[in-house]
């Protein structure tokens, strides 16, 4: 049996046996059945040739059909359902034609228009959204009705493609209920989306006959083009009091910080176009200028860049000349070159996004797609999701007044600052800007975080590119601090049943001088630990925690018993480490106080010929893990341990009896991205790795073991976390020619 | 008989089947026949039409071209905002200039510690003219005098009004275009993006340097309270996690009682601190708090300890000194005029923070010392050694051989400071060597000169010597630890009693504080802090005193990354034989202390005493260890 193979260590012990007697049961059971049947087989045909020869058809054909019948209303009993389970059933498929009228008589009242004070904590009632576990708000839609006035004149389009999608997106997605009474944000589904296709006033009195209104608190409406000629305001006109907006094109004059959300104008062009990402490297143009209803005094101003800097500015404007059916939305022109639009715009470095009438311009989300900075000249211009996004790191920003300078300003950005804002660019084209669903969901989330500021996705979370939340660590113990030393540190010793062996180690440990705890992680089941009055007397205290299961993970708890940072593991039979190298490795800990501080150190390796990694212990010049069997680490590292760990390893371990040390190193190193400390000189351990009984077989099975653990733990973790170091640490004079009582650590490599 | 009673028992199993069929086969032609009604619970969502696809765009391509008809018109509001009241084309050249407008008659301890850090900035200039933002000391409380319009107000155009004391004055003149710093702005008047939000200054509050935070724990302990609330009267009451059993939406009508609650005067030691904005009244307060500390204990233990963590970065930042507070407003409005060259959010957000960052240098984080980790990249695999020549001056050729031998070595560059003439001749090496012709300054040596291509530089005297395995190895550590100063001698800082002041030694003890630049690798960066952000007064005082300089390095150094500089091991003889210890020629000069106060005076100039100490050294993992000298990589490291 296998159990035979398992190290006898004092930890782990033989308690593996269980699963291949599960199997054999499992055989048990199944040949009982088997019998069973047979016997049956047996009986049944005797019993049926002793009948009459016309009685006997007469009953077979019977027995037949009965049994098919049986059969077949078995089958029908669970076959799956298709037809009633499908979501059609529950959705209904309606025309849009066929939705309720609503009549708006002409004196219906009317919102008061939007107050510029609003604030979330003033106008919005954050108590209707409650305290609740998911920290979602809980969003509903009104349903679809037609607006007509007494002259049975509709009021607005009844919805758009867009708002339709919009919708569609926030009922499937968790923030949507159905419950009217539940609900902390309602969302009308009256559309607009484009104030130019709305009866304002009677848009406004359609808003305001809403079941839960309220002078429209909670409520949140989508616009994308506010305004109307001649004078374009910068958001919706539409008399909303106390409304939340989602606008596209806020000024600095209308957004109401904290209150609004601002939106980007989407671009139908972002489901048309499929324009794949551009890696970094030079493009042809520096600057390009696409857009084609600019006011003539920019495109002026344009041209004399283009004049001044020649090849590598471009200005682009409507194609004049093209002949039918060619689509002109897609051609941009200059001079008599045709280019074809959005594609050239792969082709800058740098993308002007001017604005308009409107300063939403839906050419913003066309560049972020093709990976080009934008460089947004639009005064008081509020940028989409600016709330949470940093547009610093996308895009430039450039007064117009300045936009002749536009050339030496963006000349004057380096060239790595300059990829990683393309890369940026397209980011958030692929987050927030490239459908629907991404701008709904986006302003969804920026309204929650605001409800449940504690639960908030942080800035890293929105404005890091997946690429960098791969690659980056953040450290949790990033604060650079050196422990005080009067802290002192809690030793962890799990033991089994080596009790003379444990008294030494905690005689060991005890005279070590910072030392304010020790506790025994008594881990046997089935026998008590020593009575009180045998334990040996030390200064400082001492307690024993029994545990419910003989498992490797009980090492790593975070017992509440461990009141200081530092927590030393030790094994019960590490008896070699003098005081001094304690001490030491509990200072180097301090000046190290987020990373594995051990003594015996070990390494990985990548075998070329098995093509996997491989475990090695030898005396190498390098090193990447240490054992805990004798380490210093910080607290936390348990709870990560216990809490935190990835993947089944911790079952893993506690199955195989064998490697919580190596999956100790690893998320350490995973979770900080550093390196393990190893102090002091090599000295020989006496089964450092727990392989109590002599021979080199045993040896080769305990390093084939290790090995598999290492490749288990790296598939499990994606990466291999572990990082490799040349250095150890020693005591400043560590066999400086220095006499030896002058030192402070004189006995470090003894024994 | 027995035919019978088997033809019995055939029927009665034949009869119970029947059933057995008719009862299921009911069931499920009954579920046929009535298609099941929604369940009331069920989600319905939003409609899919029939027609979705005949639905029109909300915006037709033929409407965007309208936007040509009206003129571009900047939109108008009420108040000021960056682009409109902020003339930046005063700031070309030299970036932000600041000049402050002179007291009036006597003034307050707070007002003068402020004229003090703006005067010690690098922003202050005294010309108004050559100035690009001009700092009103506005309405002083203390004295009740208000100040009258200044000569260059000019609508209040590129001024900053600093008020520390909210509308303590009557507003003698119109603020105009003014921006506006001050503590607790209310939201109605405080202007996003042009006006500043300042903390409150305490009469108090130290001119520079600052206590550090409070925290000497990177996570709570167990069994400290978790909430403490603000009340009346400057006190605190405390609640444990156990006393939260009010519901979010529902009122809690019971009393804490006083067995939850404690009242402490001075700041109790709990995890969090309910602050309340307005003036708090105990009672209906404190449930409000139970209702927050419901919210609280949701919050996972790996948010809790990053939030404790950043609240004593932002606070050693920031916070802790008048100095840090104005300097940091005067940074946060160079960024508004850098624009794209401003600091990225990340050096605003993780230490050391954007006062020690300079976004001069780079507005990449990956060109620092310091965001490797959070960009996920790594330290250069090169270097490049600077070596001073100073007088007498021989050119080193041993150790450029010796340094040129490193395989990690990029380029070296001789800093010639001496009247000698510059040798014709040098050695033939493998990697460039650039000659650069010195001011005779000692400052010189940490000029962040732009043809160092590399993020690590070995700093060396002509007279230090070193060999290329020593090089190499310390090569290796510096990449772990690319923030820090790798060096091979040490000096050790010390509390003299006798004198009451801090003294240093060069002499081995068991602790180190300082390593000498002499013999260095440091990362680049630490040339350009140097160099532009040190006040010249302190340059000066290193040019005068030339030991000071290495005290000098290693309090900008600890002083950014709060941890002390790491050690490597260095050839024991030539220790003895020629010590590299700064301006000391002879081949046995004792290490000496020389001006003592430079230490004193640099700590002052800090505001406190930036260096730690180290008791290690880091060596090769095989250093000295009983194994075949065939298997270590770094033997020649243990040559006697």
């Amino acid at each position: 049996m296998s159990c035979a193979s398992v190290p006898g260590g004092g930890l782990r012990h033989p308690l593996r046996c269980r699963k291949p007697w599960d199997e054999e049961c499992e055989e048990e059971a199944v040949c009982v059945i088997m019998c069973a049947s047979v016997k049956y087989n047996i009986r049944g045909p005797a019993l049926i040739p002793r009948m009459k020869t016309k009685h006997r058809i007469y009953y077979i054909t019977l027995f037949s059909i009965v049994l098919l019948g049986l059969i077949a209303t078995g089958m029908f009993q669970f076959w799956p359902h298709s037809i009633e389970s499908s979501n059609d059933w529950n959705v209904e498929k309606r025309s849009v034609r066929d939705v309720p009228v609503v009549r708006l008589p002409a004196d219906s009242p009317i919102p008061e228009r939007g107050d510029l004070s609003c604030r979330m904590h003033t106008c919005f009632d954050v108590y209707r959204c409650g305290f609740n576990p998911k920290n979602k708000i809980k969003v509903y839609i009104y349903a679809l009705k037609k607006y007509v006035d007494d002259f049975g004149v509709s009021v607005s389009n009844t919805i758009s493609r867009e708002y339709n999608e919009l919708l569609m997106a926030i009922s499937d997605s968790d923030y949507y209920t159905d419950d009217i009474n539940r609900a902390c944000l309602f969302v009308p589904s009256i559309d607009v989306l484009n104030q130019n296709t709305l009866r304002i006033k009677e848009t406004a009195q359609a808003l305001a006959q809403l079941s839960r209104w309220d002078r429209g608190s909670n409520h949140l409406l989508f616009n994308m083009l506010p305004g109307g000629p001649p004078d374009y305001n910068t958001a919706l006109d539409v008399p909303r009091d106390r409304a939340l907006l989602a606008g596209g094109g806020f000024s600095t004059w209308t957004y109401r910080q904290g209150y609004d959300v601002s939106i980007p104008v989407y671009s139908p062009l972002s489901a048309e176009v499929d324009l794949p990402e551009k890696g970094p490297g030079p493009r042809q143009y520096f600057l390009l200028s696409s857009q084609v209803g600019l006011h003539p005094e920019y495109r002026e101003d344009l041209e004399a860049l283009q004049v001044k800097h020649g090849e590598s500015v471009l200005v682009l404007d409507k194609c004049t000349n093209l002949s039918e059916g060619v689509l002109s939305v897609r051609k941009r022109c200059h001079k008599h070159q045709v280019f074809d639009y959005p594609q050239v715009l792969q082709e800058a470095t740098f993308c002007v996004v001017l604005r308009g009438a409107r300063l939403g311009q839906a050419v913003l989300s066309d560049v972020l797609q093709a990976g080009c900075v934008p460089v947004v000249i639009a005064d008081s211009y509020i940028l989409p999701f600016s709330e949470v996004l940093d547009w610093k790191r996308a895009s430039v920003v450039v007064p117009e007044e300045k936009m002749s300078d536009v050339y030496s300003i963006l000349q004057s950005i380096p060239q790595r600052q300059i990829e990683e804002m393309q890369r940026q660019a397209r980011w958030f084209w692929e987050a927030y800007f490239q459908s629907i669903k991404a701008i709904a969901l986006a302003t969804l989330q920026i309204i929650n975080d605001r409800i449940y500021p504690y639960a908030a996705i942080s800035y890293e979370e929105w404005n890091d590119p997946p690429v960098v939340k791969w690659g980056s660590v953040s450290n949790p113990l990033f604060l650079p601090l050196i422990p005080p030393q009067s802290q002192g540190f809690t030793a962890i010793v799990l033991t089994y049943d080596r009790v003379e062996s444990l008294f030494r180690v905690i005689t060991e440990v005890s005279k070590v001088p910072s030392l304010s705890k020790l506790l025994v992680v008594w881990n046997n089941q089935n026998k008590n630990p020593p009575e009180d009055s045998l334990w040996p007397k030390i200064r400082v205290p001492l307690k024993v925690v029994r545990t419910a299961e003989n498992k490797l993970s009980n090492r790593f708890f975070p017992y509440d018993e461990i009141e200081t940072e530092a927590v030393l593991a030790i094994d019960d039979d590490i008896i070699m480490l003098t005081s001094d190298e304690l001490q030491f490795g509990y200072e180097v800990w301090r000046e190290f106080p987020d990373r594995l501080v051990g003594y015996p150190g070990r390494l990985h390796l990548w075998d070329h010929e098995m093509n996997k990694w491989k475990y090695e212990s030898e005396w190498t010049n390098e090193v990447s893990m240490v054992l805990t069997g004798a380490a210093f680490y910080h607290k936390y590292f348990n709870y990560l341990y216990t809490y935190k760990m990835p993947g089944d390893i911790k079952n893993w371990v506690d199955a195989h009896m064998n490697c919580e040390d190596i999956a100790m190193n690893f998320l350490v190193a995973n979770v900080t991205g550093k390196a393990v400390i190893k102090v002091t000189p090599r000295k020989k351990f006496k089964c450092p790795e727990c392989t109590a009984i002599d021979g080199l077989s045993l040896d080769q099975t305990h390093m084939v073991e290790r090995s598999e653990c290492i490749n288990k733990f790296a598939s499990v973790f994606g990466t291999m976390p572990l990082k490799v170091v040349e250095h150890r640490a020693d005591p400043v004079l560590y066999k400086d020619d220095f006499p030896e009582k002058l030192k402070s650590f004189p006995n470090i490599g003894s024994l | 008989m027995q035919s019978w009673r088997r033809r019995k028992s055939l029927w009665l199993a034949l009869s119970a089947s029947w059933l057995l069929l008719v009862l299921l086969g009911g069931f499920s032609l009954l579920r046929l026949a009535l298609p099941p009604r929604p369940q009331p619970g069920a989600s319905q969502g939003w409609p899919r039409w029939l027609d979705a696809e005949l639905l029109q765009s909300f915006s037709q391509p033929r409407e965007l071209p309208e936007d040509t008809a009206s003129p571009p018109q900047a939109p108008h509001g009420g108040s000021c905002n960056w682009e409109a009241c902020f003339d930046t084309s005063k700031c070309r050249g030299d970036g932000l200039k600041v000049f402050v407008y002179p007291a009036v008659g006597p003034i307050s301890e707070t007002h003068r510690r402020i004229l003090a850090s703006i005067e010690g900035s690098r922003f202050h200039t005294f010309s108004p003219a050559g100035a690009c933002l001009l700092l009103l000391l506005s309405l002083d409380a203390q004295t009740g005098e208000c100040s009258s319009m200044p000569l260059q107000w000019n609508r209040g155009r590129n001024h900053l009004v600093l008020r520390l004391y909210p509308a303590a004055c009557p507003r003698t003149f119109q603020l105009g275009q003014a921006m506006v710093a001050e503590a607790s702005p209310t939201v109605d008047s405080f202007r996003p993006g042009f006006d500043v939000a300042l903390p409150f200054l305490p009469e108090a509050h130290p001119l520079r340097g600052g206590a550090p935070g409070q925290l000497r724990q990177h996570s709570p302990q167990p069994g400290v309270a978790l909430l403490a609330l603000e009340e009346e009267r400057g006190g605190w009451r405390t609640a444990d996690t156990g006393s939260s059993a009010c519901p979010w939406d529902g009122r809690c009508e019971q009393d804490p009682g006083p067995g939850q609650t404690q009242h402490q005067e001075t700041l109790p030691n709990a995890t969090f601190c309910l602050i309340s904005g307005h003036r708090p009244e105990a009672a209906s307060r404190f449930l409000q708090a139970l209702q927050v500390l419901a919210a609280l204990q949701e919050m996972s233990p790996a948010r809790v300890l990053a939030l404790r963590q950043q609240t004593q970065f932002l606070w050693d930042a920031y916070f802790s000194s008048v100095e840090k507070v104005i300097h940091t407003t005067l940074e946060v409005i160079q960024d508004r005029i850098f624009g794209t060259s401003a600091h990225p959010s990340l050096l605003w957000n993780s230490p050391p923070g954007a006062l020690l960052a300079l976004s001069t240098f780079s507005t990449s984080p990956q060109d620092f010392p310091f965001y490797h980790l959070q960009q996920g990249s790594r330290p250069e695999g090169r270097f490049s050694a600077l070596i001073w020549v100073a007088p007498p001056g021989q050119p080193p050729l041993k150790l450029i051989q010796a340094v040129a031998g490193s395989q990690h070595c990029a380029q070296i560059l001789v800093l010639w400071s001496n009247e000698r003439p510059l040798p014709s001749r040098w050695p033939e090496t493998a990697v460039p060597l650039t000659v650069i012709d010195g001011h005779r300054k000692v400052s010189d040596r940490f000029y962040p000169y732009s043809t160092i291509r590399t993020d690590a530089i070995l700093s060396l005297d002509a007279r230090s010597s070193l060999s290329t395995s020593e090089v190499d190895f310390a090569f290796l550590v510096w990449q772990s630890f690319p923030e820090r100063m790798v060096g091979f001698l040490t000096l050790s800082h010390f509390w003299d009693e006798a004198h009451g002041g801090w003294g240093y030694t060069a002499e081995r003890t068991n602790e180190f504080s300082m390593v000498l630049t002499t013999a260095a690798f440091y990362h680049r960066y630490y040339h350009t802090l140097f160099t532009h952000s040190l006040p010249k007064a302190l340059r000066t005082l290193a040019d005068e005193a030339p030991t000071c300089v290495d005290v000098l390095m290693n309090f900008i150094v600890a002083a950014v990354t709060k941890l002390p500089p790491i050690k490597v091991p260095y050839g024991k003889q030539r220790q003895e034989a020629a010590p590299l210890a700064p301006g000391g020629p002879g081949p046995r000069s004792k290490p000496q202390a020389p001006a003592p106060d430079c230490i004193n005076q640099l700590a002052a100039a800090f505001g406190h005493m930036p260096l730690l100490s180290s008791c290690l050294r880091l060596d090769p993992v095989l250093f000295k260890d009983p194994v075949s000298v065939q298997r270590k990589k770094y033997r020649s490291l243990e040559k006697p």
